[in-house]
């Protein structure tokens, strides 16, 4: 069983800063793995626990994404493939045509995973448009995946149903968050995660431009939170009586 | 000939709101709103002034793959400017496969959308709602539109034209759809949520936080670790940026220490309302009034206080 897992190096939304101009400073902001890459990493990682076999970490970003994919290579994934591009923002078409290529090159696999969405844009395209470039099935937003061969099962959680699908090896799937709890690697682990072999890629290698974006940034502001940020004072019955108040004066308790 | 702006979405309610910005940015551009439908659809549906109904053959095109399958085919044919589709789940997922199958570009999950007739651009927030990005793409593009943006469409009456575009395969077969319990909450629509986070220290403790909703006439709610991680709620409790996005006049925030993820959940309250036993707790930034207290505390004497106003 070969595990294709796809994470993104995305910026720290809880360190992002504001600048002078209530522009938001993305360049040099602080980075992490994206959040929910982790529980893309976790269920590969089961998987491989119940069939054997590899779990490997895909990329897409600079050289200072190798920190995106050490950490994910300390859970517990045997190695990595980095595409290395220096752009600050990506479009996400050129992302899933970068993990494209770069998995079948150091393909094929069994089971490609992404996360639903990355924790800074969220715009959760590119898992649906990895699935178009490698044609392969695509399950999105799993809470639960079962492989058995052309009968693999994927549930997919949506707003207001849960849909059973039958997704024949080799597919693609997004996993939502409630799919597991991912597990923190030890200390020996991130020592050891620096061993494990990354193999770079160019996006010329692989054969596709960089400069041809679909979609483009025309501008960021950031969002004022026009709250009162009124701290009640008091003990627990003061502060309950001062509260009821003040929401009934807002009009939004009945009165 | 007029450029025609596309608008569809797999769920009824959202279809009409679809097509209300349809027919915004056609107007702007001075062209065509088109309602699309897949022959599956419900006909009843709103039509901006054009209906096209899309026909395939082979298995019915009720998912997100076969949809993107069966509309891709007839924009090869009738050369939209624009594909507006409903931003939900799977609409989001046809729009990404649309913008791969067209090499098209599409926006995903905008609202306030405009356009000069050439590019279309839309307003999205990013990083957990920190930041308010506007993104474009030229013509001809793709947009999926966020739910509950837009108001639904009027339901003018309009004429209806055919396209037949073959037969349409999974690579995917869906087995089985259970809807949720539709005796849960509708929290979209709630006017109070009393909602509760990590504070609570036990799944018995939920309550008191219920008690206080009811006395309130509110509905409950809670933060991601209680439905995700801990699995006292259902999921479609959840509040936040990867559960739902609420609005209602009162948002109380019970035992939730405020991160971004949740924040961005509940920015379209009127007034937010916390309590918590932390003084740094970062709701309190997003919050209108604040109570620094313990939860075990505070929530009882809210319920006394509310009685005693009743009386």
């Amino acid at each position: 069983m070969k595990v294709a897992v796809c994470v993104k190096q995305a910026v720290d939304e809880t360190e992002l800063k504001v600048g002078p101009s209530g522009t938001p400073l993305i360049a040099g902001a602080a980075t992490k793995v994206s959040t929910f890459d982790k529980n893309a990493v976790e269920e590969a990682l089961r998987l491989k626990a119940a069939a054997g076999g590899e779990v490997v970490i895909f990329t897409v970003g600079p050289a200072d994404a190798r920190k995106a994919m050490k950490e994910a290579l300390a859970m517990g994934a045997d190695r990595g493939v980095h595409v290395v591009a220096d752009t600050e923002r990506f479009d996400p078409m050129l992302v899933a045509q970068l993990l494209a290529k770069a998995i079948q090159k150091s393909g094929p696999y069994d089971v490609v995973l992404c996360s639903e969405g990355s924790s800074d844009t969220y715009s959760g395209q590119v898992p649906p448009m990895l699935a178009e470039c490698l044609s392969h099935p695509y399950a999105g937003y799993a809470r639960k995946i079962e492989l058995a061969g052309a009968a693999s099962k994927v549930e997919r959680a949506l707003e207001d149903k849960v849909e059973v699908v039958e997704c024949p090896l080799p597919f693609v799937a997004s996993v939502v968050s409630e799919i597991n709890e991912p597990r923190y690697p030890t200390l020996i682990q991130i020592m050891q995660a620096s061993k494990k072999p990354v193999e770079e890629l160019s996006p010329q290698a692989l054969g596709v431009l960089t400069e041809k974006t679909l979609v483009r940034v025309e501008s960021m502001s950031a969002q004022a939170m026009n709250r009162k940020r009124v701290l009640i004072e008091g003990t627990p019955e003061e502060g309950a009586s001062k509260l009821i108040e003040a929401l009934a004066k807002e009009g939004v308790i009945p009165g | 000939m007029s450029q025609e702006v596309w608008a569809f979405s797999e769920s009824d309610s959202v279809a009409n709101e679809t097509l209300t910005a349809a027919e915004e940015i056609a107007n702007a551009i001075s062209g065509t709103a088109v309602a699309l439908l897949l022959q599956a659809d419900d006909p009843g549906r709103a039509s901006g002034g054009k209906r096209l109904v899309i026909k395939t053959s082979g298995p019915a095109p009720d998912s997100p793959e076969l949809a993107a399958e069966a509309i891709s085919r007839a924009a090869r044919q009738g050369n939209p400017s624009v594909i507006l589709v409903g931003g939900t789940k799977n609409g989001r997922e046809v729009g990404a496969r649309l913008s791969a199958k067209l090499t098209r570009g599409c926006l995903s999950d905008v609202a306030k959308l405009t356009s000069d007739g050439k590019t279309l651009v839309g307003e999205r927030g990013e990083y957990a709602g920190k930041v308010q990005t506007k993104v474009a793409a030229d013509f001809p593009c793709i947009a999926t539109v966020r739910v509950g943006s837009y108001p639904p469409a009027s339901g003018k009456e309009g004429e209806t034209s055919e396209m037949q575009v073959g037969e349409v395969q999974a690579k995917a077969k869906t087995l089985s759809v259970n809807k949720k319990p539709a005796a849960t909450v509708d929290l979209k629509a709630a006017k109070i949520i009393v909602s509760a986070g990590r504070g609570v220290k036990k799944k018995e403790d939920l309550a008191i936080i219920e008690s206080l909703a009811r006395a309130l006439g509110g509905t409950l709610g809670c933060s991601r670790p209680l439905s995700s991680d801990l699995g006292w709620l259902p999921e479609d409790y959840h509040i936040g940026l990867t559960g739902l996005n609420v609005k209602p006049d009162l948002y109380l925030a019970v035992g939730i220490s405020g991160q971004l993820q949740h924040v961005a959940g509940i920015k379209d309250s009127k007034v937010v309302a916390a309590i918590n036993i932390d003084k740094e707790a970062p709701i309190f930034q997003a919050a209108d009034y604040g109570i620094v207290g313990d939860l075990y505390q505070v929530v009882p004497a809210l319920e006394k206080a509310l009685a005693s106003r009743h009386r």
